[in-house]
């Protein structure tokens, strides 16, 4: 296991590598460049001149990615042109308050999707599973912005019970403090994220209790609440696993929307203006950030899978 | 047995289901208890407060705080901070109108002399937060500073202020003597020139924390100040600690900075000016997108001074009514709508280099028919809900001024289908409605197409705008239908801003190819304060983006900067109205300010970015 754990890991850097590379090669094909789309329409030729110089950004394109990659291995993620800070400093600012808003919005959707999946397969075609389905659908095909507005206008306007905005404080202690402000963005997140996860144990419950092994245990004389708890559930569990590996991500990538609609940047919101600014270290850096929670999510997938699983071994 | 078995489940489910709902409606208990960030705060609006909060524009923080701002940061949000503490010589904006506002300002009027290349600037009795006399050596530090590092400065244009700036004295502490290469318009020089200039303390001539530099009595001296505080700039972090930054002489100075945006400002208790802050904070406080602003501002309770984004205006307001006129506002049980203005213009530029195009681009007869089918009423009336201002040259006709001319007050090329059909057809096109118009008398005779057209040329050309702005999406849907109407094809791509930005720049030759580009924000003047066109409009001028060329222009261009009085500006701007050398659009709102009911002192917004928050109060 631990040899395979540091294969993966090595294989990681060469797949972060390489989406590095892709990246990089995408965003000096974009047409404009960074020091027209930060100077501005008023920029002189000479300013724009002496901009690409002092950033860089004049220099062959390989050698740029290596001085960038040197810049990585060494904490060094390079500094924002547009915001005046350091992507490391950005990436620390911003990172907690994803990892909050994210991680949060996960474990409410843990301990709501699973025994809703469960209790609709259990009770399927009942009146409860008809319900938890209608409201599936609708919290999936809604958009997150729309979803978002909706909770605010009905809880924040119409209500008053939470703010229409996040913590608006700096640092991980502060929002725990005003905690009250994080349950609309963490609901609005997770919604989405109940509906298709209870989808996915509903389905696999269904898949296993018509399985031989839960007619084996039932015939042993197992009572229908072990062999839920021992058997079904954990066998149902396995995709779920997968699911919430593969949830890793977005840990890290942040949820754009959902932090503009609540006013809580976060890497999603510091990515999308990059973007929109050409701010080319802050890309790579939340690129960078990005591509390692996936690999490391894949990663974890794979090793939580065997662990639950012992059909699977790594 | 299905029965059984479920009942069963439920037993052991519903636990479960019931600990998730009870995690909710704890969060939810929660979320009303005292001391949550929803309870409505001293600030709400109508109520005394000690604290002032200030929506920032969406995604919009401030991030360099010295008044020496490199072009890559000299911004509306970044001026604002830094006038609360830093003073720039002269006041701009005066109670919502265009000028200079002395009884603000550092100096006295400027007084010329020697045929107009000697100014005379005496300063006011101001003092800097450490005690020290706001003198002319400060004012001296500034323009060696500026000499010396012109290139690092946002408002430098080659061959104007510093180059055009032979000496500088301070014959004694409260008088500054400069000499200029030759004399200038005393508007201009006073608008464009000395509006950059913002007096720096003695305690900013250091080389590092502890070494004191000597760019005050030598130029060759700021190179190393130079670098010691752009670095400090750069140090967000320690904004609000710096000795650097702590040292003002505007009625505020800085608790506390946050990069993410929150910034705490706190009165200069010794501020020498006429009006001391009111109350005991402000805060600026930003926002993702202006949706999220508005959700807070309706809300009521937070924001003293916020913003409507115009797309949640509900009811447009009568077109005719004076451009900050309020209409009906959403919002009116908490807050007062006051629509602010920049003072600028908004265009888009044609590229007359362009080898194809170009030659169509050159004659006015076409220019004058692409204008005419620019509905600005429309526009303004549909996406802006009347929160807009008809562009018909370079001079902003809102707010009101002096140097508007009447040619652009009776807009020379108002919409009409019919105009842009005549200019067509009186000029050898045939014009063929929602067809293509083609070319049918190639020459340069009178009632020819004109120079390098030729017969059958049809009017199609490719328009990319900055995309993500509903009015300028009306606006461009807008001009392609109505010029369809003439035959004209216009065939628009949404693009990144920076996309159209840096595709629509000054070019010659075969790969010069751009044919028009809208960014959709024309010309804000700042720090360029007097709207003369010698960095737009005259050849080869770095921001003349479509290159367009015109030895009279260049003229009257010249005489702005040189010869004082209206009548010199109204011709240019005549010029630049008749011979539309890039197409006028709406000028749009920089934003629908909220002011809190019961907030006292807020009479009107700067038209050149500014805030006197210490006007306010409850």
């Amino acid at each position: 296991m631990v040899g395979y754990i540091i294969r993966r890991l090595l294989q990681s850097v060469l797949v972060v590598l390489v989406v590095t590379v892709i990246v990089f090669i995408l965003l000096h094909s974009l047409p404009g460049g960074p020091a027209r789309a930060i100077l501005g329409p008023r920029a002189t030729p000479g300013q724009i001149t002496q901009f690409n110089s002092e950033n860089g950004l004049d220099r062959p394109l390989v050698v740029q990615y290596f001085t960038s990659v040197f810049g990585w291995f060494t904490g060094n993620f390079g500094f924002s042109y547009v915001l005046n800070q350091s992507v490391g400093s950005l990436l620390a600012e911003r990172l907690p308050k994803t990892i909050i808003l994210a991680a949060l919005s996960l474990v409410l959707t843990v301990i709501v999707a699973i025994p809703v999946g469960v209790y609709q397969a259990v009770r399927r075609n009942r009146i409860f599973d008809y319900v938890a389905t209608g409201l599936s659908f609708i919290f999936y095909a809604a958009p997150t912005f729309f979803l978002g507005l909706i909770l605010i206008e009905i809880f924040s306007s119409w209500l008053g019970w939470f703010p229409p905005e996040a913590p608006q404080s700096d640092g991980v202690v502060p929002i725990f403090q005003q905690f009250p402000g994080m349950i609309l963005p963490i609901v609005t997140l997770a919604l989405l994220s109940i509906a298709g996860f209870s989808r996915y144990m509903r389905s696999s419950v269904l898949d296993n209790v018509s399985q031989d092994y839960v007619r084996t245990a039932r015939a042993k004389g197992a009572s229908p609440t072990r062999v839920l708890w021992r058997h079904v559930l954990r066998n149902a569990l396995i995709p779920i696993i997968t699911l919430l590996g593969l949830s890793l991500p977005a840990l890290f990538a942040g949820a754009l929307i959902t932090e503009s609609i609540f006013n809580f940047p976060g890497m999603g919101l510091l990515f999308w203006q990059a973007a929109q600014q050409s701010d080319y270290p802050v890309e790579l850096g939340v690129v960078i950030v990005t591509a390692f929670a996936t690999v490391i999510g894949n990663l974890l997938a794979d090793v939580g899978l065997a662990a639950i699983d012992p059909r699977v071994t790594l | 047995m299905k029965s059984h078995s479920a009942g069963a489940w439920r037993r052991f489910l519903l636990p479960g289901v019931l600990v998730a709902a009870a995690s909710l409606s704890l969060m939810g208990c929660a979320g009303s208890s005292p001391g949550a960030t929803h309870a409505a705060n001293a600030n709400a609006p109508g109520k005394a407060s000690d604290t002032i909060s200030w929506a920032l524009p969406p995604a919009t923080v401030p991030n360099w705080i010295w008044p020496f701002s490199p072009i890559a940061d000299f911004s509306v949000t970044n001026s604002e901070m830094q006038l609360m503490m830093y003073r720039t010589l002269y006041w701009y904006g005066d109670n919502g109108k265009t000028g200079v506002d002395y009884s603000l300002s550092l100096a006295k009027q400027p007084v010329y002399s020697n045929g107009g290349k000697t100014i005379t600037i005496t300063l006011n009795p101001y003092k800097w937060s450490n005690g020290e006399s706001v003198t002319a050596q400060d004012v001296i530090f500034w323009i060696n500073m500026d000499k010396a590092e012109k290139a690092n400065y946002a408002g430098y244009t080659p061959g104007q202020f510093p180059d055009n700036i032979l000496t500088a004295t301070s014959p004694n502490p409260t008088t500054v003597v400069l000499t200029t290469d030759k004399a200038y318009s005393q508007e201009w020089f006073l608008m464009n020139q000395l509006s950059q200039i913002t007096p720096m303390p003695l305690a900013w001539d250091m080389t590092s924390a502890t070494a004191k530099g000597d760019c005050v009595t030598n130029i060759s001296g700021c190179k190393a100040v130079y670098t010691y505080l752009n670095a400090q700039s750069k140090d967000l972090p320690s904004y609000a600690t710096s000795k650097i930054w702590s040292v003002v002489d505007g009625p505020w100075k800085l608790s506390s900075f946050n990069s993410d945006g929150h910034v705490t400002f706190v009165p200069n208790t010794v501020y020498s000016g006429p009006q001391k802050a009111q109350v005991k904070q402000f805060k600026m406080v930003p926002f993702t997108t202006d949706s999220a602003e508005f959700n807070v501002v309706r809300g009521g309770s937070t924001l003293d001074v916020g913003y409507i984004p115009t797309q949640d205006i509900a009811q447009a307001k009568p077109a005719t009514s004076a451009p900050d006129a309020a209409g009906p506002n959403p919002l009116s049980a908490n807050y007062q709508l006051i629509p602010w203005f920049l003072y600028g213009f908004n265009y888009f530029p044609i590229n007359y280099n362009n080898p194809t195009v170009g030659p169509i681009f050159k004659q006015l007869y076409f220019r004058q028919a692409l204008q005419s089918v620019v509905d600005q009423k429309g526009v303004i009336s549909s996406a802006a809900k009347n929160y807009g201002v008809q562009t018909t040259g370079p001079v902003p006709l809102f707010p009101d001024s002096p140097l508007i001319s009447q040619t652009e007050k009776n807009n020379p090329y108002p919409y009409s289908i019919a105009n842009a059909t005549k200019y067509l057809t009186d000029n050898g096109w045939k014009v063929v409605p929602k067809g293509t118009t083609t070319c049918v008398k190639p020459g340069t005779a009178t009632g020819d197409c004109g120079a390098g057209i030729a017969a059958g040329t049809a009017l199609t050309f490719s328009l990319p705008y900055a995309s993500g702005q509903a009015t300028i999406d009306t606006a461009m849907a807008s001009m392609k239908s109505n010029a369809a109407q003439v035959g004209i094809t216009l065939n628009l791509k949404p693009e990144p801003f920076n996309s159209v930005t840096s595709t629509a720049v000054p070019c010659k030759g075969k790969t010069c190819t751009w044919e028009m580009g809208n960014w959709g924000g024309g010309w804000v003047y700042a720090p360029d304060y007097y709207p003369t066109g010698e960095l737009l409009f005259a050849t080869g001028a770095g921001s003349n983006s479509g290159s367009y060329s015109n030895a009279t222009l260049d003229k009257l261009i010249a005489a702005t900067n040189t010869q004082s009085g209206t009548a010199v500006m109204q011709a240019y701007e005549d010029f630049m109205a008749t011979n539309v050398p890039v197409i006028y659009q709406p000028n749009y709102t920089y934003s629908l300010t909220e002011v809190a009911n019961g907030l006292k002192g807020f009479t009107a917004n700067n038209p050149y970015g500014a805030i006197k928050p210490e006007d306010w109060h409850y």
